[in-house]
């Protein structure tokens, strides 16, 4: 199926801010959206399905969250998503049969469910910011507060590399 | 998994799909009888009940929407009327209105989600929504559009989708403006076309023929079709205040799962939830939802639970259609909120989840701290009849193959829409040392 693909940059920032670092996300992308005004906020985001209607053939998605991947505590991580290659894509190793608790249809789902209807976004950029804090409360801890410069200028980055390109 | 042979046979599913949380179900057949059934619950449990506990009762609303990312409305709504019956306060009527207006949004996309993602893939041999999607994306397209219209709703009424943070006991923090709510009739209009193309779609599927006979509950308001309010009633005749229900409606726990499962009188099961729900107020639906109905065959209530996907259906043209009437009639409140003051009293209220029956019920002291909670979710309300279900369908369904017998059975849960995590808040503790 072709799709047209906007000139537009879709920025998501997933989390909560009542459980301290997972709010990471949604702060990178509103810091990071404010220096670029033509790209387009749509965060805070706590369902990737929500990325549904928003992301449609947008130029480049950039999803910021954080991550708990066993690196250390503020490591910002980039993972470019194989959107052409969805069959293969295994980003969260999530196979068909589990596609779909309520809230658990994850990032690889709602890609793959956005390819089948023609809607996916031409690139899709992970910005993962490695947390500390999961439990309930506010405010960022002292490492991942100061990772979230590193965090902003990443996005931004990847959102002029999009308009050079557009 | 499946294995073992015709006679003797065990049918798991670890982990079912396309429910909300971690559960599981387990049947037994031994010499072709049905021994045990039993659906699971392992969700790590949630200890929002304590955690409530010492808590300001201003908090409540907010604490308990962390409850589910789906219904966080009705968490949101049975909370409020719980602080306000212990309070004593009566809520303004445009106050009323705009949380019913919300609540509405909050059916439409959970309704939405549960037809089209969750649910129809049953019935057109789909293992999930991406394999929907290949084979009729005109159909999910229309289903992701009616979730949008409803976390838009969310979004005008309750400051975001999910979550809503403009809530609070008393009303609300902000009252959205009068061009705001207007902004949403055009797609609540086109919101209640596509859910009564839902009901046309869904109710071409072709459905097992089975029949059950449940004890059905569900709140009965005056006025309406029960979302935002009401006093349980149920198909036999019970007609109880919150209170007196909550007295009634007994919580037991069980070794397997870390939800409660509820029962009357801790003898009865029972069923809330669309069925129910139509079961006891269809003739309260607005003619447009009632009409359908009965395009669609429902006539009186329903006793066949996979048909539960039209009775949902159903719920989402009056959901559409009741929240363009509140955004036509809408009058801004004159105050965002009424002031609530605390007292020494135990508040007790239900609000329908777009799951069934949630209450609550909350101890205050004289500084209005939460010194007991109790929250009752429809899933372990529901359990023991999703059990009963299940039992049903195996025995019922004993010459078919383990894999088609196992789809059956994660159907027959399905049908009720179960959301684990908020089933899940509590377990007993014991710690033994030596």
């Amino acid at each position: 199926m072709s799709a047209t693909y906007a000139n537009k940059v879709v920025v998501a920032g997933f989390g909560s801010e009542y459980r301290h670092d997972d709010g990471v996300g949604p702060i990178v992308a509103e810091r990071a959206v404010a220096e670029m005004p033509l790209s387009n906020n749509v965060g805070p985001l706590s369902d990737p399905l929500d990325l549904l209607g928003v992301w449609n053939n947008a130029e480049l998605v950039i999803v910021v969250d954080a991550v708990n991947s066993g690196a250390p505590v503020g490591t910002v991580q980039m993972l470019e998503v194989d959107v052409g290659g969805v069959s293969e894509f295994e980003f969260d190793a999530e196979p068909v049969a589990s596609l779909s608790s309520t809230h658990g249809i994850g990032l690889a789902g709602v890609l793959r469910l956005a390819r089948a209807l023609g809607q996916a976004p031409r690139r899709l950029v992970v910005v993962g910011i490695e947390g500390e804090r999961f439990d309930l409360g506010t405010g960022l801890s002292e490492l991942v507060e100061s990772a979230t410069n590193q965090a902003v200028r990443e996005v931004v980055n990847l959102i002029k590399e999009a308009e050079r390109c557009a | 998994m499946t294995h073992g042979a015709r006679t003797n046979r065990t049918i798991s599913a670890e982990g079912i799909s396309r429910v909300e949380g971690e559960g599981s179900l387990r049947v037994r057949v031994q010499d072709g009888q049905v021994i045990d059934v039993a659906l699971d619950i392992f969700e790590p449990p949630r200890y929002f009940e304590a955690l409530l506990v010492g808590r300001h009762f201003s908090e409540a609303p907010d604490i308990t929407a962390r409850i589910c990312g789906i219904c966080p409305v009705a968490y949101q709504m049975s909370a409020c009327l719980a602080m306000e019956d212990a309070c004593d306060v009566v809520i303004d009527e445009r106050i009323a209105a705009l949380r019913r207006l919300l609540y509405c949004g909050e059916w439409i996309q959970s309704h939405a989600l549960h037809i089209y993602l969750l649910h129809a893939p049953d019935f057109l041999g789909c293992a999930d929504a991406v394999a929907l999607a290949e084979l009729d994306p005109a159909s999910v397209t229309r289903g992701l559009e009616l979730k949008r219209t409803g976390n838009l709703v969310m979004r005008t009424v309750g400051g975001r989708a999910v979550h809503p943070v403009n809530v609070r006991v008393g009303g609300f923090y902000r009252v959205p403006d009068v061009a705001s709510i207007n902004a949403l009739a055009e797609p609540l209009r086109n919101a209640r076309d596509a859910a009564l193309r839902t009901v046309e779609w869904v109710s071409g599927f072709e459905f097992p023929d089975v029949t059950n006979e449940y004890r059905f509950v569900a709140l009965d308001q005056p006025g309406g079709y029960a979302i935002d309010g009401g006093n349980p009633a149920s198909s036999d005749g019970l007609a109880l205040s919150p209170a007196q229900f909550a007295e009634i409606a007994v919580e037991e726990h069980v070794a397997r799962s870390t939800a409660l499962q509820a029962t009357l009188g801790g003898v009865h099961r029972y069923l809330t939830g669309p069925l129910a729900r139509f079961a006891l107020n269809a003739e309260r639906l607005p003619a447009i939802a009632r009409e359908a109905a009965s395009a669609a065959g429902l006539e009186g209530p329903c006793g066949n639970p996979f048909r539960s996907i039209v009775v949902r259906a159903v719920e989402l043209v009056f959901a559409c259609d009741e929240a363009l009437r509140l955004v036509e009639q809408y009058e801004p409140p004159n105050q965002p909120a009424v002031e609530v003051i605390a007292r020494r009293a135990t508040g007790t209220a239900a609000t329908e989840a777009p799951r069934g029956l949630l209450l609550h019920q909350y101890d205050l002291d004289d500084e209005g701290i939460i010194r007991r909670a109790r929250i009752m979710p429809p899933t372990s309300q529901n359990q023991l009849s999703i059990e009963d279900d299940l039992r049903r369908v195996v025995e019922s369904g004993l010459a078919l193959d383990d894999d088609e017998l196992q789809w059956r059975c994660e159907q027959a849960v399905r049908n009720h829409d179960p959301c684990i995590s908020c089933a899940a808040h509590f377990l007993d503790l014991t710690v033994e040392r030596s």
